[in-house]
């Protein structure tokens, strides 16, 4: 019998039963799919990891004789070891096309086993000596190429024909930019070629026999510091200029960061959304329990157990976390898969046969079933206080009692008698208050991070190519030379309105142990065309000596303006060691982690007269760059000619996946606010139906009585919202930290636009979820209601 | 004869429950004309509260025909009648129906201030005795008080009739006696219509025109050419 009163007491509430279910099910399908969607990634990266042998250290070098690979794989910790060669050269294509580069990559085949070994996805073997190569996939498609076909490459003044042999995949090259100040990858101009290491020596008969780069693995229970310091004394002679661990490398740092972000999802969404569900069904218990206390005393006195009634109430909670935790686990089952998918697409990882992990489901599921337990127990724990006798008394009268703030006699004018009883109703169930006011305070906190999201990836680009890059294009010279006559050759150009010398040279600074391996880029004092600009956007001059750093790199090195860094570089001439520089200042950098120093101040530094890697220029118009593209492509000492426009476009590109994202985010938003107020709404309809049908009854129509509702709502809302601004400030802190790396930071202030769009975004929610609860005031029949005192 | 203020024609309601059909109202005909005091007698269940809902445009009958002066209530949709009850008609129910988070004056100012023609609700509450008691809030009165304030809402709306379902039903006789002194003064002192349901055949006495239904039809009307007051019913 009582499980006839369940259902028919869900039926009766099945709009805040409905809104709970759905809210469940959001929660755990993000549990299950994030989770799937990690297990999987983690599981396809190790898999690919192993099968390709990945190496564990990275060396790279300015020119090492092969033959001491051998060497090397004798020190103790080392497993596998690789000597290579790594060069980029440019396609030889139409001069009027943007430059297309390719890093080749040798694998070196005669090796026992190879480090970093490229899958094959099509095509053929590499055969030595037919300058045969293997392109990674994404350039492949970017630039629809065939199997078999040709390309050009100019290395060294001279051109070479290689051919397709097939497409593949490397675990080092899931992810890889251009240049280390580059944000985005762009497959279409940059790809890398793997080629057997004997036929590097075809395209550059000089390096012969040499190696400027060593991948290695470890053994079992080596240690890389360890090995680092055996490898160090023993490289040291070859011109070493970075060594670094697996978890420093790019490709390899992105798939981590991104499976530990979904990791994070999975156990903050499902967190987040199960308690929203639970104090809904919390609520939605003790007013039913209130509502049942005759019934209660009934079934009390008819001899059930406190037992039996608490069993009882607790099947709601159990039925919704049953039912939720079903549709829900299923429905992330079902999305993970194509999710994996396109994860997979994005990180370029060869795919695993899915493994359908019902641990999650049951996992899932558990996690709602306890939560829900928990909130039924703690709301029907009321049930059992009551003794039959006292059950079955009416509840005690509504207490009228006024607002704190109607003592303010301007408040107190200001108000009708609608809106009287909607600021006392506030009172009335301060549990309830609290919750709405925290619900919208959330959602709106919510609505204005994801869309400060947006605006932070815009400034994050914009800031960068359009503040502090403000040249129109970039020559980039194949060489470091001396900037003088380069700049006044490039200036005399006709196209050219204005030059400047830029100097991109890596370094690595050191503070006691603190050591960053970063580009420190030069350029002169006073530069138009790229600019080092505080936090108010203010220019800043740049110190006749001293170096300026970013913020990070300023608190990863932990030190202030004035304190004296150590300095070593590859281009560092004379010196074995380092020489000391003075911070001269600190600047924000969003974009890379960068250190800037005068260009001749820079050049003087390491031991030449001036010197560029690259002129920036402004031109005189459109088609200027296609001009000097052209004329700059047969000249050896131009690597290339690269176009902002070409960045910034993109960057946008890029950014339209984001707000896809933030979209989404928004979404959930919208439905947490719509969900609370909805349900809110719903419950005071059915519980003041009484009073709201005699309102009715009095002649006020529908809106008026719903106003009553809609008063109480907004005005909590009200300070909800201005309390959610502070909190989104708060959260959107917590993630700056989380999510600051050595690609970019996270600016921290919610501009103005944010704001707007927290408050107008989740007032349209909760007006959206008046209108739908609005129906439920027409639909209220007075007679039926007015018949039966509660 | 004066115009009559309802005319009610063949009323007829029914109700579905699942299998069953009720027919609440088997065909009933009435007049109410300004400044008459009608009582509505009848056992429980014989209709007169369905009936009492139809006048008062809480309800639409199955069938028949309901005239507010030249407009006819059967055919008005809800906006119509929702204005129909704001402007004319006042209702007093057994369980008074007060809004528990206003006091006396603010539940009789909230039906004041949608009116056309609001009466001055200071005056009201004196006139009903509750002068002192205005910023008590419900659960603060007395049954009689809060019917009394009930009473007060009802009329600072200054509507064309007073339709009372069972008034002294929760009451004490005394103060069922107060309530009805009220309503006849109302009825006197206005010229305004007031209908009272009861079950309780004393209180016909003091009706201008006694109703009697039964099962869902008019068993009988008697006029009362000398209507007793409150105070001499005889119970
Ligand atoms: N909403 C309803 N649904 C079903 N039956 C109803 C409804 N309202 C009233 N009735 C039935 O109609 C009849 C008349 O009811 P009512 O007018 O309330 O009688 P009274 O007020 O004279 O006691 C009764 O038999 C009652 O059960
Ligand atoms: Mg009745």
């Amino acid at each position: 019998m009582l499980w006839r009163k369940l259902i028919r007491d869900i039926w009766n509430n099945k709009g805040s039963y409905f809104a709970c279910l759905v809210i469940v099910c959001i929660g755990l399908v993000a549990f299950t799919t994030f989770s799937i969607v990690t297990d999987n990634l983690s599981r396809a990266l190790e898999t690919f990891y192993r099968e390709q042998n990945f190496a564990h250290g990275f060396v790279e070098l300015v020119s090492m004789p092969e033959s001491n690979v051998q060497r090397l794989a004798r020190i103790e910790g080392i497993k596998d070891i690789n000597g290579r060669l790594v060069k980029d050269v440019r396609v030889n294509t139409p001069p009027e096309e943007e430059s297309v580069y390719l890093r080749l990559v040798s694998l070196d085949l005669s090796a026992p086993r190879v480090v970093n070994d490229a899958r094959l996805l099509a095509g053929k073997e590499l055969i030595p000596g037919s300058l045969a190569v293997w392109l990674d996939n994404e350039f492949f498609t970017a630039n629809n190429l065939e199997l078999g076909d040709s390309l050009e490459i100019i290395a060294g003044g001279r051109v070479r024909e290689i051919t397709i042999a097939g497409v593949a995949m490397s675990p080092e090259f899931t992810y890889y930019l251009p240049a280390e100040a580059d944000l985005f990858p762009k497959p279409e101009q940059y790809g890398i070629a793997f080629l057997p290491l004997a036929d590097m020596a075809l395209v550059f008969p000089e390096l012969e026999g040499r190696v400027n780069q060593v991948v290695f693995t470890l053994a079992e229970d080596a240690r890389y510091e360890e090995v680092r310091d055996r490898l160090l004394p023993e490289l040291e002679p070859y011109g070493l200029i970075r060594i670094y661990p697996r978890d420093d490398q790019l490709s390899h740092l992105m798939l981590t960061e991104e499976i530990n972000g979904l990791k994070g999802i999975a156990k903050a969404f499902p967190f987040m959304f199960l308690s929203i569900a639970a104090v809904i069904l919390y609520i939605m218990l003790k007013r039913l329990i209130e509502q049942q206390r005759g019934q209660i005393g009934i079934l009390k006195a008819l001899g059930y157990t406190n037992r039996e009634i608490v069993l009882h109430y607790m099947s709601y909670p159990l039925a919704a976390g049953i039912l939720g935790g079903l549709a829900g686990g299923l429905a992330g089952i079902g999305a993970a898969v194509p999710f994996t998918e396109l994860l997979l697409l994005f990180f370029k990882v060869p795919e695993v046969p899915g493994v359908f992990p019902f641990s999650y489901f049951f996992q899932g599921l558990l996690i709602a079933v306890t939560i829900f337990l928990i909130a039924g127990y703690s709301g029907s724990r009321l049930a059992l206080a009551l003794n039959p006798a006292e059950a079955m008394r009416p509840p005690a009268p509504v207490l009228g009692k006024k607002f704190f703030l109607e003592n303010l006699p301007f408040f107190h004018a200001l108000l009708t008698m609608q809106g009287k009883m909607a600021v006392r109703n506030i009172t009335r169930n301060p549990g309830r208050s609290a919750f709405l006011f925290l619900g919208i305070m959330l959602s709106c906190a919510l609505v204005a991070v994801t869309w400060s999201f947006q605006d932070m990836v815009d400034k994050l680009a914009f800031y960068q190519y359009e503040e502090v890059e403000a040249y129109d294009a970039r020559i980039t010279l194949a060489r470091p030379a001396a900037s003088e006559p380069v700049v006044r050759e490039v200036a005399g150009h006709r196209q050219v309105r204005w030059a400047e010398p830029l100097a991109e040279i890596p370094v690595s600074l050191t503070n006691r142990w603190r050591e960053e391996d970063i580009v420190l880029i030069g350029l002169p004092r006073g530069s138009q065309l790229y600019k080092v600009l505080d936090e108010k956007g203010r220019k800043v001059p740049l110190p006749a000596e001293g170096i300026i750093l970013s913020q990070r790199l300023a608190e990863k090195l932990a030190v202030t303006p004035g304190a004296s860094i150590e300095l070593a570089s590859p281009y560092l001439r004379g010196e074995e060691k380092g020489v000391p520089v003075a911070v001269g200042g600190i600047i924000p950098q969003y974009l890379g982690m960068n250190a800037y120093m005068e260009i001749s101040a820079l050049s003087r530094l390491l031991g030449y007269e001036e010197l560029a890697t690259a002129v920036l220029v402004n031109v005189a118009g459109e088609e200027a760059i296609g001009i000097l593209r052209d004329d700059y492509l047969e000249s050896d000492l131009v690597a290339g000619v690269d176009s902002r426009e070409e960045r910034i476009r993109q960057a946008r590109e890029m950014l339209e996946y984001f707000g896809i994202a933030v979209y989404f985010y928004v979404l959930i938003g919208v439905v947490i606010g719509f969900a609370i107020i909805y349900s809110s709404s719903f419950i005071v309809l059915s519980e003041r139906s009484w009073e709201l049908a005699s309102l009715r009854v009095l002649g006020l129509t529908p809106q008026e009585v719903f106003s009553v509702i809609t008063f109480e709502q907004w005005f909590i809302s009200f300070f909800a919202i201005l309390a959610g601004l502070p909190l989104g400030k708060a959260i959107l802190h917590g993630l700056a930290a989380q999510l600051d790396t050595d690609m970019y930071s996270v600016p921290t202030t919610l501009t103005p636009d944010c704001l707007f769009a927290g408050v107008v975004i989740t007032a349209f929610s909760i007006w959206a979820a008046q209108r739908f609860a609005l129906r439920k005031v027409k639909e209220l029949s007075l007679v039926e209601v007015l018949k039966t005192r509660e | 004869m004066e115009t009559p203020l309802i005319v009610a024609k063949n009323l007829r309601k029914r109700y579905r429950m699942g299998e069953v059909t009720v027919h609440a109202l088997r065909g009933v005909d009435l007049t109410l004309y300004d400044g008459e005091l009608v009582v509505i007698l009848g056992p429980s269940g014989s209709g007169k509260s369905t009936l009492l809902n139809i006048i008062g445009g809480m309800d639409k009958p199955s069938e028949g025909e309901l005239y507010f002066g030249e407009k006819s209530l059967h055919t008005a949709d809800e906006k119509e009648l929702t204005a129909y009850r704001r402007h004319e008609v006042g209702f007093i129910f057994q369980f008074y129906n007060l809004m528990p988070n206003l006091t006396a004056s603010e539940n009789v100012y909230l039906a004041a201030e949608i009116a056309r023609d609001p009466l001055d609700v200071d005056e009201l509450l004196e006139r009903v005795g509750l002068a002192n008691r205005k910023e008590h809030f419900p659960s603060q009165l007395s049954g009689g008080e809060q019917q009394r304030v009930a009473i007060a809402r009802a009329l600072a709306k200054n509507p064309r009739m007073l339709l009372c379902d069972e008034p002294t039903g929760a009451l004490d006789l005394a103060t069922g006696i107060q309530i009805l002194r009220v309503l006849r003064d109302f009825c006197a002192g206005f010229k305004k219509a007031v209908v009272i349901i009861t079950h309780n055949a004393a209180i016909a006495q003091m009706a201008d025109r006694v109703v009697t239904l039964r099962d869902g039809r008019i068993d009988g009307v008697q006029v009362n050419p000398q209507p007793v007051a409150p105070e001499q019913v005889v119970w």
